[in-house]
């Protein structure tokens, strides 16, 4: 990532001069940040400044009673909580079932290994809604509506496809005279997996995590047709159904997406590498 | 892949193969369970009348429920609106996100200010960058008629209602789209550009080769893989575009804005009209399916 650092790469001779560079990465960050930027300054403010026209950029008196609001008009806090509690447990389990699948596809000598890995990938390539009619159906029938069960299971498949790819190409790249080293002085198979390649593929694995989480965390269809319940909305679409009840309390809705947004935006940013090499592997949100 | 030896392969010891098979099996019944089964049943309730609402059981109607679709009027307005999108926000992502990559390609000292403004709209859930732009393209306070009238290019007066007319509705949806995936494209974009040797350059510049020149005949060649990749992917998600209409118009003004998913989702979810819904999906399955084909032809070509 990091080898193009005074070299000569793509588009240089368009922009040579230091002054230019820094107009372009100007350009870069203004348009990943702004939205953001802009929705934190409106957070800020109070309703009656948001009504002013012109209208005001920065803050004039800013104050933190929408996020006080946000809270209170709604429960917020329990949309956080089941956010969390579903992308946890089917990140968790999509690593468990992928990470079984791709050592099979990494290490074994199996006929059809190619196949079966485009099988798992194209899977991920249906439109997740013509699948939400019998899902719905379904999860209607087994009463599972308005229940975690019913976005872990389809969350985790979800997934699969992405922690697949990303495992498969991590397994590949451990020496396999590692493992087999491990059998030769006694362990089995499976003891050889759990001894050797689990810990070196650790890193792998937090990758995968971390896609399939922020890939459970964002989702919006399935989630709000199958758990719109007042206490059972995850982040999106409780944020979504704010509009609902109120004429678009904007400062509110505000509020409430900066504290979603800040996790996230942590957990990116603290993990930034981790996030473009699995992305380049195998991510195919977009 | 990790070892080709034809002799190990023929030697294949069935023990391995039934771990292997035991190693699969969790993934494959999780994917019959969520995927392969509500396909069938998909297929199955398209010839059903199958109305939730009204009471009463499933219906045979055969294929009543396709001949509804061809004389449906919603039914092609939200094909047009989801193809139009597609058209629309397809090739804009992708000019946005090569001018993102190329301009985050260059040679920064700190590389984590650029990296991170890539990867914050591709965390961002879809959802939300459409409430964030919704709140943007606000006919009274929102911040792009506030810029268009500071430049003088909108009377205060008259500011432009983008998201309640039918065309500006569309604009506005298209540009959050183009928004949000251009990140996307822009960090796959990027790993392929530096993957590229800079020796090439090198050669070109050796040969008097422009700046243009370069770019057009290095550049974009070396990098025609990711973007195939990435265009293919770009396709079947814009095809499924729901989150952003939804939380910006929710379809509006009147039907301008539905998309096929939205459709889908009302027949289904509000109406509870299973049998109708399941056809309207089986409609897009077959749209998405051809995408699907094309890419796993270009994956095949490339294994080969």
């Amino acid at each position: 990532m990091s080898a193009v650092t005074g070299s000569r790469v793509a588009g240089q001779g368009l922009w040579s001069g230091p002054g230019l560079r820094l107009i372009a990465a100007g350009l870069v960050v203004f348009n990943g940040f702004f939205p953001a930027l802009w929705i934190l300054f409106t957070s800020l403010k109070p309703e009656s400044e948001l009504v002013k026209k012109p209208i005001t950029w920065w803050p004039q008196a800013p104050s933190l009673a929408n996020y006080v609001q946000a809270f209170t008009d709604q429960p917020l806090g329990r949309y956080l909580l089941n956010s969390a509690i579903v992308a946890t447990l089917s990140t968790l389990l999509s690593l468990f079932v992928s990470a079984l699948a791709a050592y099979a596809i990494a290490r074994l000598n199996l006929r059809y290994r190619q196949a079966v890995l485009t099988t798992i990938v194209a899977s991920s390539m249906f439109p997740l809604v013509t699948l939400l009619v019998p899902i719905f159906e379904t999860m209607r029938a087994l009463g599972l509506l308005n229940t975690y069960t019913a976005l872990v299971l389809p969350y985790t498949v979800l997934n699969l496809p992405v922690c697949t790819l990303v495992l498969v190409s991590f397994f590949q790249s451990i020496p396999r005279d590692l493992e087999n080293a491990a059998m030769i002085d006694g362990c089995t198979r499976l003891g050889a997996l759990w001894h050797v390649v689990v810990p070196l593929a650790a890193p792998g694995v937090f990758t995968a995590g971390l896609l399939a989480f922020v890939n459970a965390w964002d989702e919006f269809l399935l989630a709000l047709s199958l758990n719109a319940g007042a206490t059972m909305r995850t982040v999106p679409v409780g944020i979504a159904l704010y509009q609902g009840e109120f004429t678009f309390p904007w400062p509110i809705i505000s509020a409430a997406l900066i504290v979603a947004l800040v996790p996230m935006a942590l957990l990116i940013a603290a993990f930034q590498e981790r996030v473009v090499g699995g992305l380049t592997q195998g991510g195919l949100k977009g | 892949m990790a070892d080709r030896l034809p002799l190990l392969d023929r030697l294949r010891d069935p023990s391995e193969r039934t771990l292997g098979l035991l190693l699969l099996a969790p993934a494959f019944v999780l994917l019959a369970l969520i995927v392969v089964y509500p396909i069938g049943r998909l297929l199955w309730n398209s010839f059903f009348d199958l109305r939730l609402s009204g009471g009463g059981g499933a219906k045979f109607v055969g294929l009543d429920n396709y001949a509804l679709v061809l004389t449906d009027q919603d039914f092609w307005n939200a094909t047009a609106n989801t193809l139009l999108i597609t058209v629309i926000t397809v090739p804009g992502a992708l000019i946005v996100g090569l001018g993102l990559a190329l301009l985050a390609n260059l040679p920064f000292k700190r590389r984590w200010p650029v990296r991170l403004a890539l990867l914050l709209p591709w965390a961002l859930p879809l959802s939300f960058a459409g409430l964030i732009f919704a709140w943007f393209f606000h006919t009274e306070y929102g911040v792009v008629n506030d810029v268009l009238i500071r430049l003088g290019l909108e009377d205060r007066r008259d500011p432009t209602m983008w998201l309640l007319k039918p065309g500006w509705a569309m604009a506005a949806i298209c540009l959050t789209i183009i928004w949000k995936t251009s990140s996307f494209m822009a960090l796959i974009l990027l790993a392929g550009l530096q993957m590229i040797p800079r020796s090439l350059y090198e050669a070109a510049e050796v040969d008097g080769a422009t700046p243009w020149q370069q770019f057009w005949q290095v550049t974009v060649p070396m990098l025609m893989p990711s973007i195939v990749v990435a265009l293919i992917f770009r396709t079947i998600t814009a095809l499924q575009t729901f989150d952003i209409p939804y939380t910006m118009t929710k379809g509006g003004p009147g039907h301008a804005t539905q998309t096929l998913a939205m459709l889908i989702h009302a027949t289904t979810i509000d109406y509870l009209d299973l049998g109708y819904g399941s056809t309207l999906a089986v409609c897009m399955f077959v749209m998405s399916l051809a995408v699907t084909a094309v890419y796993l032809r270009h994956i095949g070509r490339q294994a080969q």
